[in-house]
């Protein structure tokens, strides 16, 4: 674990310019990608977590957006200090994106596996018999029956997690180092969204790549992360290992979110409030308006510093991790809440 | 919503249901040429049966795709049966006159899906949500503003809100004031189309307290559709699982869900992402995409991704190379298995595994690789372990390479034919309120040609 | 009856009762009394006008276009500036999206100009009448050569005829005052372009909404209908009536308004499935509106944007194609368009340079002001707009 990260990401800091004023997406954001490893971002909408993933590659739209600190090393290269036509290699080359919708990322009607040869030779000098069978065996190891025989049918023809499948294909067309997915599971059923998480699995054991995925869902979350960044209203809360962030949670937002989740026999319990103005964040922790647990030093300063729970590498942006604070202080209050029942049963989530 | 899970339903259950489903159907179909000649008929809803009691939540879950929207739509007429009855409070809905059917609609309202669509752009939330009221007459504008305005705060809003624009409000904002146009009518019966769908989760579960706190202070029946099983358990007293267009198990919430008795309700309730990390990769993974409902497999429905589906009569499969025995057979039916696609695979896993790049097409693949190919591309063992069944399939795997696909077809149709295919299962009594149509149920392995029955037994 | 109940408790959605709302006479509200009483007394006035024959008391004696132009002005009236009035908030904000677009405030209040004064202008101003003594006279603080008016009607100096405040913009060759024929010309100008454009919008609206909404064989029949009209040559078949009947206004306006509408129909038509697949659409069926109520409470407001955009770029169209038939000498020989009178200049332009250069420039400002309004309003309207 000692070895550089395949992916480093530092105070990144992404922001838009608007008439209404300056929307700070994403304002420090700190995290790494190891070799081999998923990384989970989770975080409502809003959380600024697919700006983040975004702006790995520069993919968001400047102006209005703008990247105005921070640093992205990848491979120890510093992606931002590299030139548009430089970048290029890397977007779809070593770094590949799958986005939420499959619908939108593929061309209607261009055939798959025009797309898919499109992306190898885009990227790399091969031959077009070499990059339509390399397309064939993309498309036979992403799990499409029959691969040989679908090359030259229209996206049209695939069902939806078909097609999510195609993009993975794209997307890996050049062997990448990073694959960053944003949101692939969103737009499928269920038990769809089971095959292609396996899939991605597979695919990270076969290629070797690392993974960075962006999703809302604790539970996509808990298949596939490695390790874990919880994302809110552009900053970091928590990270740390799945099995730390999911089972031993200590950001407050960290355990509001488990508790909003449906299904556990009644247990639901929704988080009051609203995000903040993007445009107008709130001053010392970002969550603490919502905050069940808030006291006085919350509304103070910027952001707290990163403390350590339990173990050391699973860190946690809130005042109750730092000297002088007793963070099961949390853990006790919840508990007692939740006795009481469906606590703050109806919280109005304001504007 | 009104009785916690641990109540069994029947007690919520006094005298009559509100809502009655017998047989509901509906088919669009699919025309060709000027003339709009039918080709053919999507069964997006295929004979479904279910009751909604006064005061409870019932749930429609599925996949997209599986019909359940069209249901919502259907029950409330806002599409027309094909075939079947809806009794709304013992009157029948699919046969009312233009008057009755306008009643009715004051009575049963619907929530939808995308909070944004869902309200006019030109219009103020105010008059969204008091439109239902000067449709059914009521002429005193300065009244129906304070119904809104009244509505508007207990939804959670304010009464100011009245005059601002859709676009002026977040999601879940548009949501509740979606429910408030739900309720100014004061109906007895709500359907909720993935109401929370659209939402985060955190926005989900204040949506969703909202919805139960109406539901409790208004006595509402609630028809709740969503493809999210846990939104689903929580919120419904019972629940159908719909697959193409058909109920495949009707129960109470708890107890189907802690002991789901049909193999998709099993499936999908195992592919449910839990957020717990140690129990990643237990699903039960489905193979294939759900079949399309212009032309359903025969039999049970579910029968063509089904991983418990019955073994045919006289062999011993493996279970799992069983599915696959059978995945292959419907490839073959559907002719996208053949001696061509067969020689090609070949030629790819030898290039795969060699790393030659010329094609081993072109020296000729021996019968024996193109038949392993198969085997592999199915993910089917060297040899079955039942020594009969073996013998058909390398006959038919023979058959296949030899070019007579429908040959080998016809084969394993012969021999591997199962009762899943040939008959379709009827609803089989699980307990009170509770059953599933599935073949390992019902007991007609034994008695064939039985026509299924309503989905619930009364 | 429930409205006898107290305030506080009227405004509770329980205690409506539906049984007494249902018997309830079913009235019309005030916009809608206004609106029958407008459209009732306009039919009056056509009728008393076509019993009587002659002039009307308080009325004068309006011609069969000027009728026309009346029905449009109630109908925008109606349709246009009482919506506005009557929601305020959203006025605002419309204005608001709309006056960042400053090319559009200025041609706004150009055509408010030009409107004002083409609407008003013609009944106070005298008919321009032939004066051989005043013909060419050059505009104000512009010289001609002395020999190209008949005679100079202001100073003369070294051998130049400078202009006059008698006549600010010159007069032309048969000593028409050039300001008196701006101002007969704007009333042409805005009545061939909003009357025919009333025609087409109403037209097009009511088949492209219908077809939309009722599908099936009305969809069918109309959308052929549509495509059958597509096809007829305007142009030809107006010059065609031209030869037949002479040329007239009138004729000009009916014949390209109702000719005209295909393509908003088959515009709104799409907008109007699309809009149709919205929730909404479904909200209001599901409350029991009738197909009526979400054609004219739902449909036809969300595709206004669309007609509206539609009908500002058809309208320096239709103004541009009168003045162009008038040029070539196939308008109505008896009003004053800023086509004719182009065209009168034109064989003059070397002396009168201002004949033909007057008018030109305003059609040219006009149709350029309009299409600035078209492209603003099109950003301006869409809802999706941030207030």
């Amino acid at each position: 674990m000692g070895d550089e990260p395949l992916l480093s990401v530092r105070d990144l800091r992404t922001y838009f310019r608007t008439d209404a004023g300056t929307i700070r997406a994403v304002d420090g954001v700190s995290f790494d990608v190891r070799r081999g490893e998923t990384v989970c971002v989770v975080g409502e909408s809003g959380s600024g977590k697919t700006v983040a993933s975004e702006s790995i590659t520069r993919l968001i739209p400047m102006p209005p957006g703008e990247i105005v600190g921070g640093e992205v090393v990848f491979d120890g290269v510093d992606l931002l200090s590299l030139s548009d036509r430089e970048l290029r290699e890397y977007r779809g080359g070593r770094i590949g994106h799958v986005f939420q919708n499959p619908q939108g990322a593929l061309h209607p009607m261009h055939t798959v596996g025009r797309q898919i040869v499109e992306a190898i030779r885009l990227h790399r000098d091969a031959g077009k018999r070499e990059a339509r069978e390399r397309a064939i065996d993309l498309l036979d190891r992403v799990g499409i029956p029959d691969a040989a025989a679908r090359f030259d049918d229209y996206p049209h023809e695939f069902s939806g997690g078909m097609k999510q499948r195609v993009v993975i294909a794209v997307a890996l067309a050049c062997d990448p180092d990073l694959l960053i997915a944003d949101e692939p599971t969103t737009a499928l059923d269920v038990t769809i969204q089971a095959q292609i998480l396996r899939l991605l699995c597979d695919l990270q054991e076969e290629f070797g790549m690392s993974v960075l995925l962006i999703t809302h869902d604790l539970g996509v979350v808990a298949e596939i992360a490695d390790r874990v960044v919880v994302m809110y209203a552009g900053k970091v809360m928590e990270r740390g290992t799945v099995y730390e962030v999911l089972e031993n949670p200590s950001h407050p937002y960290t355990l509001a979110l488990l508790d909003c989740l449906p299904g556990r026999g009644g247990a639901m319990r929704p988080l009051g409030g609203a995000l903040p103005d993007p445009r107008d964040p709130p001053s010392g922790c970002r969550f603490h308006p919502r905050c069940p647990h808030a006291v006085d030093e919350c509304g103070a300063g910027d952001q707290p510093a990163m403390g350590t729970a339990g173990s050391p590498g699973h860190e946690v942006s809130c005042v109750y991790y730092h000297d002088g604070y007793d963070e099961s202080a949390i853990r006790e209050r919840r508990a007692a809440d939740s006795n009481e029942g469906v606590g703050r049963a109806d919280g109005g989530d304001g504007r | 919503m009104t009785g916690r899970p641990d109540e069994p339903p029947a007690a919520d259950r006094s005298g009559e249901p509100l809502l009655r489903v017998r047989g509901l159907k509906k088919h669009y179909p699919i025309t060709e040429g000027v003339l709009r000649r039918e080709v053919g008929r999507v069964r997006a809803v295929d004979g479904i049966s279910f009751d909604v009691y006064p005061g409870e939540t019932f749930g429609i879950v599925g996949e997209s795709g599986c019909g359940k929207s069209t249901a919502a739509t259907t029950l409330l007429r806002l599409e027309e049966p094909t075939d079947g009855e809806v009794l709304f409070d013992g009157a029948d809905v699919s046969a009312a006159s233009k008057a009755e059917l306008k009643r009715f609609r004051r009575r049963a309202q619907m929530i939808f899906q995308d909070p944004t669509s869902s309200f006019d752009p030109r219009m103020s939330v105010g008059e969204s949500v008091a439109e239902p009221l000067r449709i059914h007459g009521m002429r005193d504008r300065d009244r129906r503003r304070r119904i809104a305005q009244d509505l508007l705060e207990r939804v959670g809003l304010s009464a100011d809100d009245v005059d601002r624009y859709p676009h002026e409000f977040s999601g879940g904002q548009k949501q509740r004031i979606g429910l408030a146009r739900a309720l100014v009518l004061n109906p007895d019966l709500i359907v909720a189309d993935e109401p929370v769908s659209a939402l985060d989760v955190s926005i989900q579960a204040e949506i969703l307290a909202l919805m139960r706190r109406l539901q409790e202070e208004f006595d509402l029946a609630v028809v709740f559709i969503s493809h999210n099983l846990s939104v689903v358990r929580e919120v419904c007293d019972r629940v159908a699982v719909m697959y193409l267009g058909e109920i495949v198990e009707v129960g109470p919430t708890e107890r189907l869900f802690a002991d789901p008795q049909h193999p998709y309700t099993r499936a999908l309730l195992s592919s449910i992402p839990t957020p717990d990390p140690r129990e990643r990769g237990r699903g039960i993974e489905l193979t294939g995409d759900v079949p399309s409902p212009s032309d359903p497999p025969s039999g049970c429905r579910f029968h063509t991704r089904c991983p418990e589906i019955v073994q045919p009569d006289g062999y011993e499969f493996e279970q799992v190379h069983w599915r696959r025995v059978m995945d292959l057979r419907a490839k073959l039916d559907r002719g996208e298995v053949g001696r061509e696609s067969a020689l090609d695979l070949a030629a790819a896993q030898s290039t795969a595994t060699a790393g030659a790049t010329d094609g081993a097409r072109a020296t000729g693949t021996p019968p024996d690789e193109a038949r392993a190919a198969i085997r592999r591309a199915f993910d089917l063992p060297e040899a079955l372990t039942d020594e009969r069944a073996e013998a058909v399939l390398s006959e038919a795997l023979g058959l296949v390479v030899d070019g007579d696909s429908d040959r080998a077809a016809a084969l394993l149709a012969k021999e591997f034919s199962t009762p899943c295919e040939r008959r379709r299962p009827r609803a089989a009594a699980v307990d009170d309120g509770w059953s599933a149509t599935c073949h390992l149920l019902d007991g007609s392995r034994r008695s064939e040609g039985v026509e299924p029955l309503p989905g619930r037994e009364d | 009856m429930a409205t006898d109940a107290k305030p506080s408790d009227d405004a509770s959605f329980e205690r409506v009762d539906w049984d007494a709302l249902e018997s309830e006479f079913g009235g019309l509200s005030r916009r809608q009394t206004a609106f029958l009483g407008a459209m009732a007394a306009f039919a009056l006035g056509v009728a008393a006008d076509v019993a009587v024959g002659g002039p009307l008391p308080l009325l004068g004696d309006p011609a069969p276009l000027d009728w026309l132009f009346r029905l449009t002005l109630l109908l925008g009236t109606f349709y246009v500036v009482l919506p506005l009035y009557d929601d305020p908030r959203m006025t605002r904000h419309y204005w608001r999206q709309f006056k960042r677009n400053t090319a559009a405030v200025i041609s706004l209040g150009y055509l408010a100009v030009v409107f004002a004064v083409g609407t008003v202008g013609p009944t106070f101003l005298p008919r321009p009448e032939l004066d051989l003594l005043a013909r060419r006279q050059p505009p104000v603080f512009t010289s001609v050569a002395a020999d190209v008016p008949t005679t100079c009607a202001g100073e003369v100096v070294n051998g130049m005829c400078h202009g006059t405040w008698q006549y600010p913009l010159g007069t032309n060759a048969q000593g028409h005052d050039m300001l008196h024929l701006l101002v007969f010309g704007m009333e042409v100008s805005m009545q061939v372009g909003l009357i025919a454009t009333a025609i087409i919008v109403v037209v097009g609206t009511a088949v492209g909404t219908s077809a939309a909404l009722f599908g099936g064989l009305v969809d069918e029949v109309s959308m052929r209908f549509v495509d059958l009209l597509l096809t007829v040559p305007t142009f030809f078949l107006f010059i065609l009536i031209v030869y037949l009947y002479g040329g007239s206004l009138f004729l000009m306006i009916l014949v390209f308004g109702l000719l005209s509408w295909g393509g908003v129909a088959r515009l709104v038509r799409s907008e109007a499935l699309q809009r149709s697949e919205e929730e909404y659409i479904r909200a209001a069926e599901n409350a029991g509106a009738s197909k009526a109520w979400i054609l004219r409470r739902h449909v036809i407001p969300n595709v206004s944007n669309t007609v509206i955009t539609a009908a500002t770029l058809t309208i320096p169209f239709l103004i541009l194609a009168e003045a162009g038939l008038s040029f070539l000498g196939l308008g109505d020989p008896t009003t004053f368009s800023w086509g004719q009178t182009i065209a009168d200049g034109r064989g003059e332009l070397a002396g009168a340079w201002w004949i033909s250069t007057v008018p030109g420039v305003f059609l040219f400002f006009t149709v350029l002001a309009f299409n600035f309004l078209g492209d603003a309003l099109r950003d301006a309207l869409d809802p999706r707009s941030e207030v």
